[in-house]
């Protein structure tokens, strides 16, 4: 799992990294516009203690925003799946919010809560949380009548069993999702250091672009990469032990 | 009386064609009785009519207050979290538990109960899923294809078990096998298409109980009356 995600991931690096060179080289193009793999090579040596940490940084708060967001859209799909009022305007309001660039509301949140910890961790989870949310939205509303029927008949159904049984029966799709919705956080948090943050990957990122210096961002992207693949295979093990406990045949994404 | 049904009209949501049309039944004595006809005539939709499950029909269903009606079918499934004997134990009521020891060992499920559902075969599966229904506090069960993956030799054993287990509730057995509804059920309303009046024909079966012997030639001569209603 673990080797074809990474080698996924190095398999695009190296090409988009050859198709800058070729542009490079084809177009006699500057080193102070793309540089060459020598100095490419010298910047990531040069740079990597300071990016790796940086990339820690993000990760962390793209996990804490990523559980956040999940933790918050199963207790809003919850009251949302009912066929009533309250499931009525939460679903609705999930889909027209949805339809909106969150990322655009980034600014807003700096002015408010300035550029540290809480305003990342805030826009990592905003935008992981409405595709999660329409997903579980969508699974816990969808009945399952052919194992359901025999609580309703004899009175059984709680709305815990209701949730349980529709969980379970959708035990690959959620982590389908929640996998899906990982790289969504880590972009929400890059994006919002990118904007407006004084820390994490996208903040430097933000500083190799004032300098612009490829050279920098393609040694940030080489670690930005590296790691989201970790954290999706990370995921993507604990979706098969879960899966393993809960007696479901397991199945990777 | 237990059950009537009285001039049942009705049309699927959004369906053009009547299903029912002023259709008359009744289930007058306890039993076990069976409801025949050709697919798609509406055996499954008149069962969870009477069983509660489908509004919005014309007529009127009478019966006792507090009668509770159950409708089972072969396409239900137990939860897959937990093995079939702790589902089972879990769905029994305290009261229900001899009597559920009793009927995993007249249905055979003991080599089951460890066991998820989804890895039993489909007789196994239909006849957990019975298992559980019947230790429920019903007065009639309906059984639609209840069976319908159960070997012929098990079938008869289990119909058997429920008729001396369970003398005094009513059963509605849906099943497409002429014999088997003619063999077992005391009466058997044959429902007919919707043009076609009276749409439901009662014709009294042979209602055999454990390995009593059967003349051939009666059994023939119902099982050629429900054909010919049908």
């Amino acid at each position: 799992m673990l080797p074809k995600r990474i080698s996924q991931f190095l398999i695009i690096y190296f090409l988009g990294l050859g198709l800058l060179l070729a542009i490079k080289y084809c177009f006699s193009l500057s080193d102070y516009v793309i540089p060459g793999f020598t100095d490419i090579e010298n910047t990531a040596a040069d740079v990597f203690g300071r990016y790796l940490r940086a990339v820690l940084d993000t990760l962390g708060v793209a996990v804490i925003g990523h559980l956040l967001a999940i933790a918050l859209a199963t207790v809003v799909a919850i009251a949302g799946r009912g066929d009533n009022l309250v499931g009525a305007m939460i679903k609705t309001a999930a889909y027209n919010l949805q339809a909106y660039p969150i990322v655009a509301v980034a600014p807003i949140i700096f002015i408010l809560l300035g550029d540290g910890l809480p305003s990342r961790l805030l826009i990592a989870a905003i935008i992981c949380y409405f595709p999660l949310l329409l997903s579980f939205i969508g699974i816990l509303t969808e009945p399952v009548a052919s194992i359901e029927h025999f609580y309703v008949v004899t009175g059984r159904m709680r709305w815990q069993l209701e949730v349980k049984i529709r969980a379970f029966e959708n035990i690959h799709k959620l982590m389908t999702v929640v996998t899906g919705s990982a790289t969504l956080a880590m972009v929400g948090t890059i994006v919002a250091e990118f904007i407006g943050a004084d820390s994490g990957i996208g903040y430097s990122l933000r500083i190799a672009l004032y300098q612009s210096d490829m050279a920098k961002v393609l040694a940030a992207l080489f670690l930005i990469g590296v790691f989201n693949s970790l954290y999706l295979v990370s995921l993507e093990l604990l979706g098969l032990v879960i899966q393993k406990n809960m007696g479901v045949e397991p199945r990777m994404n | 009386m237990l059950l009537q049904c009285r001039n049942i009209t009705y049309r699927y949501p959004h369906g053009e064609a009547l299903v029912f049309n002023q259709l008359n039944c009744r289930l007058a004595d306890p039993g076990f009785h069976g409801l025949f006809g050709p697919s798609g005539v509406g055996k499954s939709t008149l069962a969870r009519i009477i069983a509660g499950e489908i509004i919005g029909f014309a007529g009127e269903i009478t019966r006792p207050d507090n009668a509770v009606m159950l409708y089972s079918c072969n396409t239900e499934r137990l939860p897959g979290w937990s093995s079939v004997g702790d589902h089972l134990a879990k769905v029994t009521p305290a009261s229900q538990l001899p009597l559920l020891r009793e009927l995993i060992t007249a249905f055979d499920l003991n080599s089951c109960l460890d066991s998820r559902f989804s890895q039993l075969s489909l007789g196994q599966k239909n006849r957990a899923n019975l298992t559980r229904y019947l230790l429920q506090d019903f007065d009639l069960l309906i059984m639609d294809e209840s069976l319908a993956n159960v070997d012929e030799a098990t079938r008869k054993q289990i119909i058997a078990t429920i008729k001396k287990m369970f003398p005094d509730k009513y059963f509605l057995y849906i099943s497409h096998s002429v014999a088997e509804v003619s063999t077992f059920c005391a009466r058997i309303l044959v429902l007919r298409d919707v043009l076609k009046s009276p749409q439901i024909i009662e014709v009294a079966g042979r209602d055999q109980h454990g390995d009593t012997a059967m003349d051939r030639a009666v059994l023939e001569r119902t099982m050629l009356e429900i054909v010919h209603a049908a």
